[in-house]
């Protein structure tokens, strides 16, 4: 009985290292020359608690995906994973893979700061710091140690134009931050994060703190950034998601149960939970 | 029945809260009352001249307090220079970096470090650092403005610690987030968003501070031997107002010009104090502006 069971579990630990280099080799080959973030198999827990389960996803360069779902179905978990901003709660415990740009972004030697320099965020409340707009914007290129002054006033004049905000506040850029309403500092936010220069803008909710017509201009960037950069958008909104998104992710009680196009998704969706969610018979 | 025990509740609750107030005017009406005849008498400028503290002379006694004004300022900024970078840096510890079994670890030590009675640092910097200085300034004798300095901070430490951590917690963790979010490594955090949000309640903090340093009396007598001579520097002997007071109040002609030069150097004392602790307060009202 001892002696077969060894044999057993020799025969198991081939059979892995065999097979494993090939699971890597097929994943490189298959599509990673078109998809900005690539999530396989992912379970995400807070301690015992089971947020997401095995999601895997695919998500193409420049575009918007929107990610919806009823609330605490696991989006804006699945949301900060892809910048760790989930490292900052204690306990929390992560299985699978997620890649962006390829790589391993859970790999041991990964460097936080630089992955979050690439991949952005925009909170579900704006968030400015109590500075000037100026120094909002200019804040992340100066950590990154840029002192040069006209360097800075370009980068802060490109953003703030980049997320629509620049005619509004070019004549006060020292005024607080916080003086602004509440639609131009979420506006001030995304500019904010643009001044990093990211691939990937990550938004939590960002309108549902604010007015109808704030929302709309923001939409309204949202598509006009999506051609430069890879926006992941959590909505709570399903008209909002199918206004502004090209993929659409729905989730439920931690599972993603449907990836697709938005068009199709609202229209003929594949499942039948997402059908039961955006006619909204639960949610 | 139950209305009538409501209302004297009331009332003895009241008198409770304005006994505060009460205590507070009387303290300012005795040291008004008993420096107003020597302010009479001599008038300000004398307190103030640019000579010497020799009240009990036969001649000409003076009464100028500006070495002793000196001595006080010297050993308060001194204390502050020493224990506000250590004060604010602890309290970032605590608040930010500390994990939750190093904060109950430290937390109690700060309170105990505040429960230390300051005739026990006296002492301790009569006989550790006191020769210690002596040693390596290569000085007669250690009991000078820097020794006073330097034990006056440790007594101002927990309090700033303490103010100053609750500032850095009131930081909105959204401004840390966006930090981080950002691409801000934990220190650049720290040091650029925290911080400097916390701003106005770590001032209070060093404020308060301040506060409590420029009315210590016991350390001071203590360790910085009271020479009423104008100081040249850190390692020179001082007396600070609060100490004079405490010498010469013991052997004083009650009602004397010398008796009442020692209240002016309390009303001084205490306007200084009450100032700082009143700009402390509108500082601590004004709060990192939550977002809403």
């Amino acid at each position: 009985m001892i002696q077969t069971n060894t044999n057993l579990k020799i025969d198991q630990t081939l059979v892995q290292k065999t097979i494993n280099p090939e699971l890597i080799k097929t994943t490189q080959d298959n599509e990673c020359d078109y998809c900005e973030v690539k999530v396989e198999n992912l379970n995400f827990f807070y301690g015992s608690i089971q947020a997401l389960f095995n999601v895997t996803v695919k998500v193409r360069e420049k575009g918007v995906a929107a990610l919806i779902g009823p609330s605490g179905c696991g989006k804006s978990t699945f949301l900060r994973v892809l910048n760790r901003m989930n490292d900052l709660i204690p306990g929390t415990r992560l299985e699978g893979k997620v890649s962006i740009h390829g790589e391993n972004i859970y790999a041991p030697n990964t460097d936080v700061v630089n992955l979050r320099k690439k991949v952005g965020m925009v909170f579900q409340h704006p968030n400015p710091f109590p500075k000037s707009i100026f120094d909002n914007i200019a804040y992340g290129p100066r950590i990154d140690g840029l002192k040069d002054k006209v360097k800075l006033n370009e980068i802060v004049e490109s953003s703030l134009k980049g997320a629509a905000l620049w005619d509004e506040v070019k004549d006060r850029l020292n005024e607080p931050a916080l003086a602004l309403s509440g639609g131009q500092q979420q506006r001030l936010c995304i500019a904010r994060a643009l001044a990093v220069k990211p691939s990937i803008l990550l938004m939590d909710e960002p309108t549902s703190a604010i007015d109808p017509l704030a929302t709309q201009r923001i939409e309204d960037l949202i598509r006009e950034l999506c051609s430069n950069y890879t926006i992941i958008i959590v909505t709570h909104n399903m008209q909002q998601a199918a206004r502004i998104s090209d993929h659409t992710g729905f989730f439920l009680q931690g599972e993603m149960v449907e990836w697709g196009e938005t068009s199709k998704l609202f229209t003929k969706p594949e499942e039948q939970r997402t059908e039961d969610y955006i006619t909204g018979r639960f949610g | 029945m139950a209305s009538i025990t409501e209302k004297a509740m009331r009332v003895l609750f009241v008198f409770c809260g304005l006994a505060i107030i009460l205590f507070l005017v009387g303290i300012l009406y005795v040291l008004l009352s008993n420096s107003m005849p020597g302010l009479m008498e001599l008038g300000f400028g004398p307190f103030f001249a640019a000579d010497r503290w020799n009240p009990a002379a036969y001649g000409e006694p003076t009464y100028s307090l500006i070495n002793m004004i000196y001595g006080t300022l010297m050993v308060t900024l001194g204390a502050l220079i020493f224990a506000v970078p250590i004060g604010v840096a602890a309290a970032a510890y605590l608040a930010e970096i500390a994990s939750p079994w190093e904060r109950e670890l430290f937390k109690p030590i700060v309170e105990v470090l505040a429960g230390v009675p300051s005739v026990v640092l006296g002492f301790f910097g009569l006989v550790v650092l006191a020769p210690l200085i002596a040693r390596i300034f290569n000085l007669n004798s250690g009991l000078n403005a820097f020794n006073g300095a330097i034990l006056v901070g440790i007594m101002a430490l927990p309090i700033i610690i303490t103010l100053a951590e609750d500032a850095i917690t009131a930081v909105p963790k959204e401004y840390r987030h966006a930090s981080l979010a950002l691409g801000g490594t934990r220190w650049q955090t720290i040091w650029k968003t925290t911080i400097p949000a916390a701003f106005s309640g770590i001032t209070a903090a060093a404020m308060l501070g301040m506060g409590r340093a420029i009315g210590e009396t016991m350390i001071v007598l203590m360790v910085t031997g009271n020479m009423v001579a104008r100081p040249d520097s850190f390692l020179d002997s001082v007396r600070t107002l609060s100490a004079g007071i405490a010498i010469d109040i013991g052997d004083v002609v009650f009602n004397s010009n010398h008796f009442h030069a020692l209240f002016v150097a309390g009303l001084l004392l205490f306007l200084i104090t009450f100032i700082v602790n009143l700009l402390a307060d509108i500082l601590i009202q004004r709060k990192p502006e939550a977002n809403k």
